[in-house]
């Protein structure tokens, strides 16, 4: 029941902000999603069983929200970023942004509740509006067009998805099973072995847009550059798992043999990503497009994990999903406050401005540190999982993978050293605020503790996670 | 176990602590609040220790998880510690010598204005450092690992206002990251096979494996690597030149007699590992004796008094790895205790002169420094005569025994190359010594105001001195202690000290001493400048490090700079692709822009409301 409530509060919480005066929408805002978080701890604490009733009786369709430990630490994740994003947004802009951010984490908890496909279909939708209106009317000068490009392409992946979803439940109604988007049931279908491909490929694109990965990221970086920081920080750090979790939740379970077909060829796309990724990043002069392309570089390698078909790996994805979330958004909101500060993205434009933010560069710092892997923090539990994954069978990408570890480090530093370091030159920007370290300490603490305690999340996503895919035991997906 | 829990929470309270009330502390608070930590972590560590040689000799060990870790896809890997004799050793030396140079940084950073960073940065290091040697599986020996990398970073980058230190620290993370990945991709092949990555669990495993299998070898190898760029061994050694930028009492501390032994710590711990991998084995002591001698050829031409350190700390990783390759693993160690404490003198009194000089590090600035600064030459003598090989100083008996290894157990070869380096070694640091402290002073000017560092500086100073002249005659003590290490596991069969012939002694000795009477003939009757034989020909190249840097940016770094510069292109294609779709449908769009904005906002709505009343309905009802 506690997820419903989940959904609920952030719902009428958005509504709520809409009628606020312009001055206190995100103070409402702020305090609408600290209940939620409230909401959330107590979900935590009692695990329920959620709700599942009849919705629409005559398709089959019904209203089924519920948490594993699949979905549970991702709806922590889009609590915890969206009230850290509403924190790091300016008050000024106005009551409609700060609804569109709550009916984006209220699109988004569904989205990651939802055990119904119709269900899920219909969040999957919900969650492209916010984003595309917050691009429209609160992005840099190529916001219409970042928003334009968002749309078109998710509708795009998302109209295939539909159709396969309808293929999936109408083959599932033959030759005698009832019509339904329950995913548990339609996990027992029997398919056609030339319509799977094509059902196969539709649900992949949907997914592989939205993440995105290599080759469908043709609408990242104008979205991820010229977002306000906080919706970047949402877009890259929540949205992207959205695409992810499609992986794990619905095609793992529905598709499994089609993985195991396609597994060389899947890996091979992952890794274009990584490796592709990672040199784009190396060569970049703004700030905000390394790390969106080191995003890219990192979702490849949580495909690389899902690919791997182990259960490691899979855990390790998993796991990643929920780190990255954390580290990247952080990064992208602390890019975002000194693009207001520099008034500038530029690398080159930017000089040893550690002698006059020293705390702004320690929380850059860490958290680039926690993207490129540094073992201690969270970006190496993943990355271990995930390459424990790979060694056993595919040691060839494993090798790749460490390799763009390396240039990882190489690309962050370089951004760091190049932004916070060097000869002072005068140049001066004002550091965190008292009312910023507010929020950017418990991000980092939480940051820490998944580094430090991983156990926390992968002991209890584990029997979930193989529920999901308990296919991968039964055709021996071992360590 | 609580022990070991506290001689790790010392350090990292103190890291915490100086960097969260900086502000509010005292101008000289945080170097004494450091230090005092550091030194208690030393006490207990001698605590620690004494319980240790009290367990029974087959169980000398403690260990104990704290917490697990990561479970749920085979058998959980925990946070683990563990203290044997080997860790024991590595505990002393890095709270011991860490608290000297934590004292000594007091005088030497004083007028810094960023003193407290630097004591915070120096005790985040001995907790990463004490983490590295107390670990209990490799995952927690990785944290350690990449975590004393960390604090390197910030000390060789400390002064990040200078783009060659800023230049540096990111070379010595990115080479290090290489070794973090191989011993990352070796963990991960061990699990793979035998389900855990702690010691004891693998070295029963390994104790029954037959050797050289091309499993072993590969697994020894990747761990290996992550050796070779802690301890920058060839060719993953530039980082360890550059990171000179970094304050001197870091060279001392973490550029020379803790963090870049970590790599010897690491083959000495996985001694059964490499029973079974013997080519890898030979492979280890093969690089060590090159390094030796490379970084031997390259320090007598340099210029700078720190870079000659530098490369003298290269060439000396390379003996203690040569020794770990013969299988001298007890050799190795030794050499690692004594080479911490002559080196750290060497490197402390160094910075003396520095500081002396006004931050002059240029030998051509130098010269008769003895008059002014009696006790470091003193000092710098002691530690000259220890890395040189004349005994009774230390070096003597640890090269010694390096040596002696090398010879019986049939390595001719890398015998010669050490004992060729030694003779090196007398040669370039006694041209240091001469060139530093002796003849006329070359620049009259800073030779006028030096003066002898202050007694917080000099007392650190000498007491390294004083460990640097009898370290020696520990010899005895240390076989007895890491006896039990040794022979816990079979592996290890030449572990214990032999001495070698007696002509082999005569030989290296002698040359130590030749060696000495050419730098005296050379640097005092006939004045070479220091500048002496690097215009041209071997001189020019071995001054240039023989241009490694170079072939680096050249093979690894432009590569994939270009590889960068290719991909740009495919990715703007496919931007203008999406762009001219998104354009496309813009422009139809507009001709349906009423219909299709209300479309949009219609579509929400619906949606919203629809499932608002959804919600609310099973809210209610139930």
């Amino acid at each position: 029941m506690l997820v419903v409530w989940l959904l609920a509060v952030a719902l009428a919480g958005s509504l709520i902000t809409l009628f606020m005066p312009q001055q206190s929408a995100k103070v409402a805002a702020g305090i609408i999603g600290a209940i939620i978080i409230g909401v959330y701890v107590a979900l935590l604490m009692h695990p329920g069983q959620g709700v599942n009733v009849r919705w629409i009786p005559a398709w089959g369709i019904r209203f089924h929200l519920g948490s594993d430990g699949l979905s549970l630490f991702l709806l922590g994740l889009t609590v915890v970023m969206t009230e850290i994003a509403i924190l790091a947004s300016k008050a000024e802009w106005g009551r409609t942004y700060y609804f569109w951010i709550l009916f984006l984490e209220f699109g988004s908890l569904g989205l990651f509740s939802a055990l119904d496909l119709f269900l899920f279909y219909i969040f999957w939708e919900v969650v492209l509006i916010p984003i595309f209106f917050l691009l429209t009317s609160w992005s840099g000068p190529k916001g219409r067009r970042a928003a334009m490009k968002w749309l078109i392409m998710n509708l795009f992946g998302s109209l295939f998805m539909l159709i396969g979803i309808v293929a999936v439940a109408v083959i599932h109604t033959q030759p005698a099973g009832p019509l339904t988007f329950e995913i548990s049931q339609l996990v027992n279908i029997h398919m056609d072995a030339r319509v799977t491909p094509w059902v196969f490929a539709a649900f992949f694109l949907a997914f592989a847009i939205k993440a995105p990965l290599w080759p469908f990221h043709g609408w990242m970086p104008d979205a991820y550059g010229e977002a306000p920081a906080p919706v970047t920080g949402l877009l890259a750090g929540v949205m992207s798992k959205a695409g992810i979790y499609g992986f794990l939740r619905i095609m793992l379970p529905l598709f499994f043999p089609e993985f195991v077909q396609y597994q060389t060829g899947l890996l091979i796309l992952a890794v274009i990503g990584l490796v592709y990724g990672a040199f784009m990043a190396l060569r970049q002069t703004d700030m905000k497009m390394v790390t969106a392309y080191a995003s890219l570089s990192h979702l490849g390698m949580i495909a690389l994990g899902i690919f791997s078909l182990t259960r490691v790996g899979i855990l390790g994805a998993t796991f990643q999903m929920v780190a990255h979330g954390l580290m990247v958004g952080g990064l992208f909101i602390i890019l975002g406050l000194l693009e207001q500060r520099t008034g500038s993205r530029d690398i080159a434009a930017m000089h040893g401005l550690n002698a006059s933010a020293p705390r702004m560069a320690a929380y850059f710092l860490f958290f680039a540190l926690a993207t490129l892997g540094l073992p201690g923090l969270p970006g190496f539990v993943g990355e271990y999982l995930i390459i424990q994954g790979l060694v056993a069978h595919e040691v060839v990408f494993a090798v790749i993978a460490v390799i763009v570890l390396v240039m990882a480090a190489w690309y962050m530093l370089r951004v760091f050293q190049g932004i916070m370091q060097g000869p002072d030159k005068g140049q001066k920007i004002l550091d965190l605020k008292a009312g910023q370290v507010w929020w950017i300490v418990p991000l980092a603490g939480l940051v820490l503790l998944l580094g430090v305690w991983p156990n926390g999340i992968t002991a209890h996503a584990v029997p979930s996670l193989y529920h999901a895919v308990h296919l991968l035991a039964a055709k021996g997906g071992g360590v | 176990m609580q022990l070991l829990v506290e001689i790790l929470l010392l350090p990292i309270i103190g890291a915490v602590t100086i960097t969260t009330f900086k502000g509010l502390m005292p101008k000289k608070l945080p170097g004494i609040w450091a230090s005092v930590l550091v030194g208690i972590s030393f006490l207990l560590s001698i605590m620690a220790d004494v319980h240790l040689g009290q367990l029974a000799v087959s169980h000398r060990m403690v260990t104990g998880t704290l917490w697990t870790w990561i479970s749920g896809f085979g058998p959980s890997i925990g946070f683990r510690l563990y203290l044997d004799p080997l860790a024991g050793i590595w505990l002393l030396v890095i709270t011991g010598v860490g608290m000297l140079i934590h004292i000594y940084s007091i005088g030497y950073m004083h007028d810094d204005p960023g003193e407290a960073r630097y004591f915070s940065y120096l005790n985040f290091f001995i907790f990463a450092m004490l983490l590295l040697v107390l670990a209990g599986n490799l995952i927690v020996l990785l944290i350690g690992w990449a975590l004393v990398g960390l604090a390197s970073y910030f000390l060789i980058g400390f002064w990040y206002q200078r783009p060659s230190a800023v230049r540096a620290a990111k070379k010595a993370f990115v080479m290090n990251t290489v070794g973090d990945v191989g011993i990352l991709l070796g963990l991960a092949l061990l699990y793979v096979h035998y389900h855990s990555v702690g010691y004891g669990h693998l070295f029963t495993i390994f104790s029954h494996a037959a050797p050289g299998s091309a499993f072993f070898e590969w697994t020894a190898f990747l761990l290996y690597v992550g050796a070779m760029a802690k301890s920058a061994q060839f060719p993953l050694h530039m980082w360890l030149a550059d990171a000179m930028e970094g304050p001197t009492p870091v060279s001392a501390l973490i550029h020379a007699a803790t963090m870049v032994t970590a790599g010897v710590y690491l083959m000495a711990r996985l001694y059964p590992l490499l029973r079974l991998a013997p080519d890898v084995h030979y492979l280890v002591g093969a690089i060590g004796a090159f390094t030796a001698i490379f970084a031997a050829s390259i320090a007598i031409f340099q210029q700078d008094i720190k870079k000659v350190l530098a490369y003298s700390t290269l060439s000396q990783l390379g003996y203690m790895f040569l020794a770990i390759g013969v299988g001298g693993f007890m050799a190795g160690v030794f050499h690692f205790m004594t080479h911490a404490f002559f080196k750290a003198l060497l490197f402390l009194a160094a910075g003396s002169v520095i500081h002396a000089l006004q931050g002059e590090q240029d030998l051509s600035h130098m010269g008769g420094l003895v008059k002014k600064m009696p006790w470091t030459t003193f000092a710098f003598l002691a530690g000259t005569l220890a890395i040189s090989g004349i005994p009774p100083f230390s070096g003597y008996f640890s090269k010694e025994a390096i040596l002696g290894q090398a010879y019986n157990s049939g390595h001719w070869l890398l015998w010669a190359v050490g004992v060729l380096t030694a003779g090196l070694t007398a040669f370039y640091m006694f041209r240091l010594f001469f060139l530093t402290f002796f003849g006329a002073p070359r620049d009259a000017h800073l030779h006028e105001h030096a003066h002898e560092a202050p007694w917080v500086m000099t007392v650190p100073v000498v007491i390294l001195g004083v460990l640097a002249t009898i370290g020696g005659f520990f010899k005895g003590w240390l076989g007895n202690w890491l006896a039990p290490t040794f022979s816990a596991y079979p592996g290890a069969s030449h572990a214990a000290f032999e001495s070698g012939p007696l002509f082999g002694t005569v030989i290296t000795v002698g040359l130590a001493i030749i060696a000495i009477i050419l730098a005296y003939w050379l640097f005092l009757r006939k004045h070479l400048a220091p500048r002496a034989g690097i215009a041209r020909g071997f001189g020019r190249h071995a001054y240039q490090a023989w241009d490694m840097d170079a072939a680096w940016t050249w093979i690894a770094v432009n590569p994939f700079k270009t590889i960068g510069d290719w991909v740009r292109p495919v990715e703007q294609g496919m931007l203008s692709f999406i762009n001219g779709v998104a354009s496309a449908v813009w422009l139809w769009a507009t001709d349906l822009r009423p219909l299709q904005t209300g479309y949009v906002r219609r579509y929400a709505l619906s949606i919203m409301v629809g499932l608002g009343a959804l919600l609310a309905y099973y809210l209610i009802r139930v």
